[in-house]
């Protein structure tokens, strides 16, 4: 009897303790294995860290902590969809999402079914939030803003002919095409156009294409990433073409520098360097102190972006937000300074306005490029793969 | 016409690898009627072998042999920790019990290596080209095409003239027969798995080169690729593996090469069917072997 009592008793200190702590719970349903989890993992690791941060500080307000509750997705739809639903059942009240579109979009039904607010981690598709819908925010300058960035790049540098490689197994893959219509827009020409497939080896039969083409394209742009992109630009090379090559923010990895001569002069675009005095240079230093090692890819710092999106939601939303509340709030977000640059969601679809960054592989460094403005007239509308 | 035979030296260089890889699945397949859907990561290992190699400061020429050491060992433990306990159960359970192995060391290579790809410094050397008669060939694809043709070479030799290799041929063609022959099945089950092990790190050596990463689930298209080589040129027949390889890899680098760029976003599909008409035709595959007593039905 006295057994029964103390649990009776166990059991409602422990009740009273969920109900009344103050915790927002974040779900996380993203990558820890599986081909995006080069992408979602580094993000967690950031994302963490400003969680640690806020918490330590008292929680959000000084009032409420955070709380993550993680599912692995295996960088899988189906699973991401599953994630998301337990998740959700478990009482998340805002939903992190894995990094590319495709898996993302997998958990559009249970995001708006449930109102719940969801972030992926890194995609940067524009299409993520159009088809997703009112519930669904991505955390990444856009495929088509940051194509717009590399075509004027290119176009300002006097590169006037383009040939592109895209693949159309995937949102992002076919960023390409958005390069493509900028370049035509400016003025210049595409002169070429090829497809590969995800998980493509050999690239020998297109590089060979291009090598043999008279006159040589001045540039080539692709969002191919690893382990594609290395094997691209390496046979590109091989076959003897010289061309200014443009990827996007997927080779933003270790990887890519270690590439050696073959990549040397690779332009592309990310979302953010650590410029002397910057929020990613304060970044990089609290990664180093807490992970001790250095931050080796922007998709740390994009994900202590996640965390202090999350925090000015809440902040503006107020301590008892449904999550109803949290996505309006979300939504109209304005200058959040996150490690990366501000962040702005207000007047958006749900991609948000943020600094894109060129970066130029020299010798294997990191040279900075610029970090232009886009211009807002030739920026291309999503478009549907 | 340039345009063409630099495309060819192209398809002999990924029609090489893949007879490599297909040959890997066959020579086992041939004895144990196992295909080892984990001979993918034999080639992750050698990858990863490559690369701590690099990282200790070990140049690629010692790198290499320490890498095919590597998946042949890994081969043969392979076989005496996971397929030596079911040998004599149903093909169904080898399979699944190969799947299980591929994927319990993608686990573990996520877990106490990096989820991440990871870089592998290859010699510029290897990355460059040469000209040859008006052609610029890249290295690696002249390195894949030579080191298939040695392969194959002492491949033929050992299979043709060394005991080992006749012992092999034997239990190939009936194991039972072959046991009572004298044949120890432990030897010639072990060899075989050794020389796949063999075959999968000099593979893993010519893809990684080509990609300069490696990382968890790399084996994964390499073994699909193998095993599609393997069924189109005949199950068990080692000159089948080596033919269906070379024609899968004409059949990649011709379709991207000169299918019209319209109708490139189908390449794999057409691809695809072009390998299901072939075994239409010829059910058994190119080169059957000679004890698969698979019949059309």
């Amino acid at each position: 009897m006295n057994k029964v009592i103390v649990a009776g008793a166990a059991l409602a200190v422990a009740m009273t303790g969920t109900t009344f702590a103050d915790t927002l719970k974040i779900g996380v349903a993203t990558s820890q294995t599986g081909g995006l989890a080069t992408y979602d993992g580094p993000v967690i690791e950031g994302l963490k860290l400003g969680v640690d941060e806020i918490n330590a500080a008292g929680g959000i307000g000084g009032t409420l902590i955070i709380e993550l509750v993680q599912k692995d997705v295996r960088s899988d739809a189906a699973q991401t969809a599953i994630a998301a639903q337990e998740l959700v059942d478990e009482g998340a009240k805002v939903l992190i999402l894995p990094c590319d579109a495709d898996p993302a979009l997998a958990a559009i039904s249970v995001v708006s079914s449930a109102e719940v607010p969801a972030i992926s981690t890194c995609a940067s598709s524009p299409t993520l939030p159009m088809i997703g819908g009112d519930y669904m925010f991505a955390n990444f300058p856009g495929d088509n803003v940051q194509a717009t960035v590399s075509a004027q790049w290119a176009y300002d540098q006097g590169l006037e002919t383009a040939y592109i490689v895209y693949s159309p197994d995937s949102q992002y893959t076919s960023m390409p095409l958005y390069f493509a219509d900028v370049m035509q827009a400016l003025g210049g020409e595409v002169i070429g156009k090829d497809t590969y497939t995800l998980g493509q080896q050999d690239f020998s039969a297109i590089a060979t294409r291009i090598a043999n083409m008279d006159p040589q394209p001045d540039v080539v742009m692709t969002s191919a990433y690893e382990p594609d992109f290395p094997s691209f630009i390496k046979a590109l090379r091989a076959a003897g073409v010289t061309s200014q090559v443009i990827g996007s923010d997927g080779i933003d990895s270790p990887t890519t520098f270690a590439i050696g001569a073959a990549a040397d002069q690779l332009v592309f675009t990310t979302a953010g360097h650590p410029t002397e005095n910057s929020s990613m240079a304060a970044f990089d230093a609290k990664y180093e102190a807490t992970y001790g090692k250095e931050s080796q890819t922007v998709f740390n710092a994009i994900g202590y972006d996640l965390a202090k999106v999350i925090e000015a939601a809440s902040l503006a939303a107020g301590p008892d937000a449904d999550s109803k509340a949290l996505r309006d709030a979300i939504a109209n977000l304005e200058n959040v300074q996150g490690a990366t640059s501000l962040i702005t969601y207000k007047g958006t679809n749900g991609m948000p306005v943020r600094e894109v960054t060129l970066i130029g592989v020299t010798n294997g460094e990191r040279k900075l490029i610029g970090q232009p403005s886009p211009n807002p007239a030739i920026i291309p509308a999503p478009r549907m793969q | 016409m340039d345009l063409f035979l630099q495309q060819t030296v192209n398809a002999f260089a990924l029609g090489g690898t893949y007879a490599l890889l297909a040959l890997g699945l066959a020579v086992v397949f041939s004895i144990m009627g196992l295909i080892n859907f984990a001979h993918g990561e034999l080639m992750t290992i050698a990858g990863y072998t490559l690369m701590y190699c690099g990282l200790a400061g070990i140049s690629f020429v010692f790198a290499v042999p320490l890498a095919l050491l590597a998946s042949m060992l890994a081969a043969v433990l392979m076989e005496r920790i996971a397929f030596r306990p079911v040998r004599n159960s149903s093909g169904a359970t080898m399979l699944v019990t190969s799947f299980a192995v591929a994927m319990i060391l993608q686990v573990l290579f996520q877990n106490f290596i990096s989820v991440r790809s990871q870089a592998v410094n290859i010699p510029d050397v290897i990355s460059g080209s040469i000209l040859i008669g008006g052609m610029v060939i890249g290295t690696n694809k002249l390195l894949a095409i030579v080191s298939t043709i040695v392969m194959l070479v002492l491949l033929d030799r050992f299979l043709s003239k060394q005991k080992y290799g006749i012992a092999m041929r034997a239990a190939a063609e009936d194991f039972a027969v072959a046991r009572l022959m004298g044949i120890r099945a432990n030897t010639v089950i072990a060899g075989a798995f050794a020389i796949s092990g063999l075959l999968a790190g000099v593979a893993a050596i010519l893809w990684v080169s080509q990609r300069a990463s490696v990382d968890p689930l790399m084996g994964f298209t390499p073994v699909l690729k193998a095993f599609i080589a393997a069924i189109l040129g005949g199950l068990g027949s080692l000159r089948g593996a080596v033919a269906g390889g070379f024609l899968l890899g004409f059949i990649e680098i011709y379709l991207a090469a000169f299918l019209p760029a319209e109708l490139q976003e189908f390449r794999d599909p057409i691809g695809l069917g072009i390998v299901v008409l072939v075994l239409v035709m010829r059910p058994n595959g190119l080169l059957p072997a000679a004890s698969l007593k698979a019949e059309k039905v």
